[in-house]
């Protein structure tokens, strides 16, 4: 398993639901710093649902297009909220990135982050810099086609895409929310961490670790 | 107990008034309290330390213990009035924290002067205290720099050179890089040193064949003989002047080599540590290097407004600045956004003291709960069993309910929704002659496209639906997604955002604002009208004029806990209160010391009336709703002067709605809603419905 397929997905989404579960209260209680407290509840929710959906399909059989579009609909459908359209959106947009392929090659990660990051930006319409979630899934789709273009390899890709969400995670404190609930706080919300883009750092934290597992198991 | 250690003269005055014999009293009217007794004769009667000790036979030592106990434990708090003290106060820990020479803030507000303005006068200052006879100033470019240089005045110095710190441009800006080096030269009376070369050039080449061309080379030498430098910073959001100026071309759109900068100094572009950032533009721009910048002995930035915060922040951890000018607003941002403390000292803050505002000491928020995952449909289950003659579950999930009663044919379908924690919102008003279908989302979350759609089935008879909700944008995209699958099924979708909560925005931006308790009123108004079998577009109208004319503010008290988490959501001192509070448990627009129920009313009928413009005869229904912990006795206290405050202005409560109706789990708070009521509202608001949480008889 070298490549963004099926299995890869079933592994990659259990182990997102597991760290969301693990920082459902943290992220709740960032949200109710700045907005309304659902944040951790709406995303480890979420992706349960994503896994538990997927729990009986056949790995063989389903192509990861269908996986992604299988997995939108049931992230959203479970949650609504404000996540529940953006990472629906995410991921449906992460299907038509493999259109009919068995699967991308992990050198084409970025190609996944960013697919990712664009459902995100066009569901959500934000912009860089507006105290959200796609200001760290932007920086992870920058980082990682950075790194390609480069050569590395896809392990260091990974991790070079968490830290660069993880960093600008941090930098959303620096920022001024102008969407969503939090941007009714106007200054009052400086100093504090966007959840969004925490709960997005991660995601990609943990992409990047099923990536590297992936590299170390390889011949 | 307030006092002024400031004002020194009243305080002699007062101690020549405590020397006359028995004006020491004793400790009895200070009951057991020494901290109370040291606190008045120091502060209010205004004797020294060594009299108070005498006064109340202790030693100098205790009393100055006393003294700290006292303030420490808000038994006194001093407070700072002065805009003035404040700034200079942000200035002190700007200065501090970043390691600055020198930090000037200018007050947040400053009448009528912009706050470019303000702040070039305050650059102008710094500069007049900073520079020599003899001196070489280099100037960047922008808005700011050009407001410095119009405010700075000839000092008489003199062999001042100024030097513009970057090529030209021919960008149609005032502020340009020319203009503002010009402006500042005349102003000092100072030799002027252009750079003869524009500061974007079309290739590396094109640079290096200017840079050797002696004019240009001589000129550019200067930038390692400055003695000072005075600089902006741009931020590099969409509407800042960096993208408006036409200074930089297309370039920068390029985000694959500038997506980490945050901010731009003198052309040059840099990421949140302050680190340059290279791209296409590097060889191409002419200007000094920021290398070269951060060995001038002197630099001075001045910027100001939040959308600078990242930028200005970038620019000090970089090293870049010994000297800051800013504004008291954007200076308490950049600490803020440093994780720097930004509370005044302790003794000044009322309302600050106190340990039980500590998040982590706060104990577990008690609650009638199983498993948090089972709150809201435990709950929902509830509300259904309890309430069967109202609401039923459409399918299997609980979370999308109906009237028990079916629209009739060629109704207008009414779907309302929104998330759970609000209750009796929304579920409350679904019946005849209210919503005909809920759906509800988890905890403060918006329920998914889906269920909505269920819902709007359910109440489509083929007269169309109306969407009603609060303005959130997590219900605005799945409510609009459903909308969306609906019209693919051929069902006519109206949707009315309500945006009832003065607090949220300013009035000219009412579409942006948020929906709270006044929903409540735009349910009822919409289900009449569909009840009366109002065609769609009649419906749709009076739902929109009911939410034109309700207005809604609301003040916290204390934090609500979720299931989830079961903490306080946010901290609040025990003195403090949280102004323009909405319904999800969310921190207010602003935070302002505790005020008893009359002062919190007027407060909130002030900001009321200054939007609604009522005429005296006019007439409202006023709803005043608890957020959820606020009892019944403490809403009629309030209702009670909101009644009063309308009655003087001769405005005529017709309708009137105390309790629980629109709440915030158990946010301790209140929100106070008015509708302004002509005929056609006050008829509707009369119909008869029949939801859980309100129903009219027929009359």
């Amino acid at each position: 398993m070298q490549a963004i397929d099926t299995p890869f997905l079933l592994l990659f989404f259990r182990a997102v639901a597991r760290r969301l579960e693990e920082n459902r209260e943290a992220l709740c209680g960032l949200d109710g710093e700045i907005g309304d407290g659902d944040h951790g509840t709406s995303m480890a929710n979420g992706f349960a649902a994503v896994v538990s959906t997927l729990r009986d399909i056949d790995a063989a059989k389903e192509p990861p297009s269908a996986v992604l579009r299988k997995a939108s609909v049931a992230f959203l459908s479970d949650v609504g909220a404000t996540v529940g359209p953006l990472y629906a959106s995410a991921l449906l947009q992460a299907s038509r990135a493999f259109d009919d392929r068995p699967d991308l090659s992990l050198s084409e990660l970025s190609t996944f982050i960013l697919a990712l990051a664009d459902g995100i930006a066009v569901r959500g319409k934000a912009q860089a810099g507006d105290k959200t979630m796609l200001d760290a899934w932007l920086a992870a789709a920058h980082a990682a086609r950075a790194q390609e273009a480069l050569g590395a390899r896809p392990g260091h890709v990974a991790l070079k895409a968490a830290e660069a969400a993880e960093a600008e995670a941090r930098a959303t404190a620096t920022m001024i929310a102008s969407r969503g609930r939090a941007a009714l706080l106007k200054e009052r919300s400086l100093g504090h961490q966007d959840p969004g883009a925490v709960s997005a750092a991660i995601i990609l934290r943990t992409l990047s670790d099923v990536v590297s597992d992936l590299a170390e198991q390889a011949p | 107990m307030s006092a002024a250690p400031t004002d020194g003269a009243a305080r002699n005055a007062d101690r020549a008034r405590t020397k006359s014999p028995g004006l020491v009293r004793s400790a009895l009217r200070f009951g057991e309290d020494p901290l109370v007794w040291a606190s008045w004769l120091y502060y209010e009667e205004g004797l020294t330390q060594g009299e108070v000790a005498e006064a109340m036979n202790v030693s100098r030592p205790t009393v100055n213990a006393y003294l700290a106990d006292a303030r420490s434990k808000g038994i006194v708090n001093i407070t700072i009035s002065s805009e003035r003290l404040k700034s200079l106060s942000i200035a002190g820990r700007l200065q501090e924290h970043f390691g600055l020479d020198e930090c000037l803030v200018i007050p947040g507000e400053g009448g009528d002067r912009s706050l470019i303005d303000r702040l070039g006068a305050a650059g102008a200052q710094a500069l007049g205290s900073l520079v020599h006879s003899g001196d070489t100033i280099g100037i960047t470019w922008g808005r700011t720099m050009l407001a410095v240089a119009r405010a700075t005045e000839n000092r008489d110095l003199k062999d001042i050179r100024v030097v513009q710190a970057t090529g030209g441009t021919t960008a149609v800006i005032e502020y340009t890089p020319e203009a503002c080096a010009r402006r500042l030269a005349e102003a000092l009376g100072a030799r002027s040193i252009p750079i003869s070369a524009p500061a974007i050039l079309s290739s590396a080449e094109a640079k290096m064949i200017l840079l050797s061309e002696p004019v240009v080379a001589e000129q550019i030498a200067t930038f390692d003989q400055l003695d000072r430098i005075i600089f902006g910073v741009s931020s590099l959001r969409a509407n800042s002047t960096i993208h408006i100026s036409g200074f930089f071309d297309s370039a920068l759109q390029q985000h694959d080599h500038y997506h980490n900068a945050v901010g731009s100094i003198a052309g040059r572009f840099i990421d949140a540590n302050g680190a340059q950032v290279d791209g296409p533009l590097t060889n191409r721009t002419l200007g000094i290097e920021l290398d070269q910048l951060a060995r001038v002995p002197t630099r001075v930035l001045v910027a100001g407004g939040y959308d600078k915060v990242p930028a200005i922040l970038a620019a000090l951890r970089g090293g870049f600045v010994t000297v800051l000018v800013t504004d008291a607003a954007t200076g308490e941002g950049i600490l803020r956004a440093d994780g720097a403390e930004t509370e005044a000292p302790r003794s000044a803050r009322p309302g600050q003291v106190d340990r039980s505002a500590d998040f982590a000491t706060r104990s577990r928020v008690k609650k009638f709960i199983n498993a948090p995952r089972d709150a809201v449909s435990q709950s929902l289950d509830g509300a259904l069993r309890a309430f069967p003659q109202f609401i039923a579950p459409i399918g299997k999930s609980l979370q999308a309910i109906r009237s028990s009663t079916a629209p009739r044919a060629g109704k207008v379908g009414l779907v309302i929704g929104g998330g759970a924690g609000h209750e009796p919102c929304f579920l409350g008003y679904v019946g005849p002659g209210l919503a005909d279908a809920v759906a509800v989302g988890n905890v403060f979350a918006s329920p998914p496209p889906d269920r909505v759609l269920t819902c709007t089935r359910f109440a489509s008879t083929g007269a169309g639906v109306l969407y009603i909700y609060g303005n959130y944008t997590g219900d605005v995209m799945n409510f609009d997604m459903a909308a969306e699958l609906a019209a693919g099924e051929g069902i006519d979708v109206r949707t009315i955002l309500t945006t009832d909560d003065v607090a949220s925005s300013a009035a000219e931006d009412r579409a942006g604002r948020r929906g709270t308790a006044g929903n409540v009123f735009v349910f009822k108004i919409a289900g009449a009208a569909c009840d009366r079998m109002y065609p769609l577009g009649d419906c749709e109208r009076l739902a929109r004029k009911a939410n034109a004319a309700t207005f809604t503010m609301g003040l916290g008290l204390e934090p609500c806990s979720l299931p989830d988490t079961q903490r306080p959501s946010f901290r609040l001192g025990e003195h403090d209160m949280e102004v323009g509070i909405g319904i999800h448990g969310e921190p207010g627009v602003t935070r302002q010391p505790l005020e008893t129920a009359d002062a919190a009313a007027d407060r909130i009928f002030d900001r009321l009336m200054s939007e609604m413009q009522s005429l005296p005869g006019a007439r409202v229904a006023l709803l005043v709703n608890s957020l959820g912990g606020t009892p019944m006795m403490e809403l009629f206290i309030l209702s009670r002067r909101i009644q009063q405050r309308l009655a003087a202005r001769d405005i005529t409560v017709t309708r009137c709605m105390v309790g629980h109706y629109c709440t915030s789990l158990d946010m301790v708070g209140a929100s106070v809603t008015l509708m302004q009521l002509d005929d056609e509202l006050l008829d509707l608001f009369d119909h008869p419905c029949a939801g859980f949480a309100w129903q009219n008889s027929p009359q």
